[in-house]
């Protein structure tokens, strides 16, 4: 029970740390509010076509290999 | 940190450490605040890859007792950069290899678990003709989640401006000159043609990027923020190289095919006027020669190809585009090519107009070539020949000059169009003018034409 009161205060006081003293999220720049969420949209969007682009990349990487595996 | 007459004055805005003046000498002070990222730039091997592959400035470590402010965790000696440049005197090229460099630099950071945490045009050089990565602070470990926190900043120094200048004029370059902080993206938004919203690289990371600015203006970051995988993140970069490497800019038609060939000389007076050159240079043996009004270089490359650290300075973006090309073509180590308007060359900007040097402190050049200039200066600028021969004096120690007189076409063409209100302006005058700053060593006629060739040391 004690321990467990233990963890709950421990808890509640990072918590409250935490509120209190902010997490320093960036250096020395502004990264601007409008830049931030935005980067967060279109890098959800790019990411879908580099997977692809990777995905890509590694069939032609296979096949290339494949080929000179052959050819040898 | 207390202001110190050894500062140096462009290295303030970071509080990870700052730049030094000791003995001549170039220093950089890491404050304990950056010791944890620093060790890791170290540990983690990424320096060593950056500098052996000439990506990232090598310094040597040094004692302590350098340290210019208590808190000091490191001193380091960067190796000296002989020549600082600035985004506004580039050309389309060479700003775009320094954002490529950028973002290179930046991917292989996070393979060793850092990231960039500034992406400032500044942060790059010209160093032996390529793009090197000179701020070591830039580095800090990379925490998990958090997406790019200069992607703003790359945006603004990078890819507004060689958007601007491949889609609408390569001249909107000088705004990086009126924004220290790269170009506002609602401004580049504004100025871009509406056919740029149909590509998805620009549509997004200027278009839209400037519209979500404008929305979330003057508000905070939000409470619940949505981690940005590393993957995400790369997709990013991936997304800003390509958005890069597909911006071009070509001046249009004939005007690049002939840009040389109406403004050169041909036959024997070219061949005199090289030998003339080559024996001035042979015979000063410079440290560093600035050839103003450089054109594509061709008399800059004398000097060059001697080992001599050249800068050719043009007011012509679509000259120093090409001469940049051929540089970098050529592997060519000792000529950087700069947009330069002499009448009106780079000033001191930013806070208390000293954060970045006007052209004049960073000279003064050994040697300046000025050739086929003056009459440009002194017809179709209205300079006195006093002011030239006054400005040539501050700007280097020697001077190679040619005098063109009014007979010669190429001062008719500019006289065709005005009125000749330059009774001064003619062989007499120009050695009395230019007699008050400088010794004449040596001078010639330029045969079969009118022209006179100047060797000048300064008094």
């Amino acid at each position: 029970m004690n321990a467990r009161k233990n963890a709950l205060t421990v808890a509640m006081t990072a918590v409250a740390l935490a509120l209190i003293f902010p997490r320093r999220v960036y250096g020395y720049i502004d990264p601007g509010t409008g830049s931030y969420v935005f980067q967060l949209i279109i890098a959800a969007f790019v990411a879908v076509s580099f997977a692809v682009k990777i995905f890509w990349h590694n069939i032609k990487n296979f096949l290339l290999r494949l080929f000179a595996k052959k050819e040898q | 940190m207390t202001a110190s007459p050894d500062l140096q004055p462009a290295s303030f805005r970071d509080p990870s450490g700052f730049l030094f003046r000791h003995q001549g000498q170039l220093f950089r002070q890491v404050n304990e605040s950056y010791r944890e990222h620093y060790d890791l730039l170290i540990a983690s091997g990424l320096y060593n890859k950056l500098t052996s592959a000439e990506l990232l400035i090598e310094h040597e470590e040094c004692g302590l007792e350098l340290a210019r402010t208590p808190g000091a965790y490191k001193i380091l000696r960067p190796v000296l950069v002989p020549f600082i440049s600035y985004p506004y005197e580039w050309c389309f090229s060479q700003l775009q290899d320094a954002a490529l460099l950028t973002l290179k630099v930046q991917k292989l950071a996070l393979e060793h678990g850092l990231t960039l945490k500034d992406a400032s045009a500044y942060n790059v050089q010209f160093v032996k003709g390529r793009p090197l990565f000179i701020d070591t602070l830039s580095f800090e470990k990379y925490p998990a989640g958090r997406p790019w926190a200069a992607y703003r900043q790359f945006c603004q120094h990078f890819l507004a401006p060689l958007a601007l200048m491949a889609h609408a004029d390569v001249r909107l370059n000088q705004l990086s000159r009126l924004h220290l902080d790269g170009v506002p993206l609602d401004l580049a938004s504004r100025l871009l043609p509406a056919r740029t919203r149909l590509r998805f690289s620009l549509l997004s990371h200027i278009h839209l990027h400037a519209r979500s600015q404008k929305r979330y203006e003057d508000k905070p970051l939000p409470a619940q923020r949505r981690p940005m995988g590393c993957f995400a993140l790369r997709a990013l970069l991936d997304s800003l190289e390509s958005a890069v490497k597909k911006l071009a800019w070509r001046p249009r038609g004939s005007e690049w095919a002939e840009y040389y060939d109406h403004t050169n000389y041909s036959g024997p007076a070219r061949e005199f006027k090289m030998r003339f050159v080559a024996d001035a240079l042979q015979r000063l043996a410079p440290a560093c020669v600035w050839d103003i009004g450089a054109n594509t270089g061709f008399f800059s490359r004398l000097a060059a190809e001697r080992g001599i650290l050249t800068m050719a300075l043009d007011i012509d973006a679509a000259a120093v585009e090409k001469n940049y090309r051929e540089c970098r073509r050529e592997k060519n180590e000792h000529l950087l090519p700069l947009v330069c308007d002499i009448t009106n060359p780079s000033p001191g900007i930013g806070w208390e107009n000293r954060e970045r040097a006007s052209l004049l402190e960073r000279g003064p050049a050994a040697v300046v070539l000025a050739l086929a200039l003056v009459h440009h200066l002194a017809i179709a600028n209205n300079l006195p020949l006093a002011m030239i021969a006054g400005f040539f004096a501050r700007l280097g120690q020697a001077l190679v000059v040619e005098f063109i007189p009014k007979e010669d076409s190429q001062v008719q063409r500019l006289l065709a169009t005005r009125e000749d209100i330059f009774p001064a302006y003619h062989l007499q005058g120009f050695i009395a003018e230019f007699s008050c700053y400088f010794q004449i060593e040596r001078s010639e006629k330029v045969p079969g034409s009118e022209r006179t060739l100047f060797l000048l040391r300064t008094r």
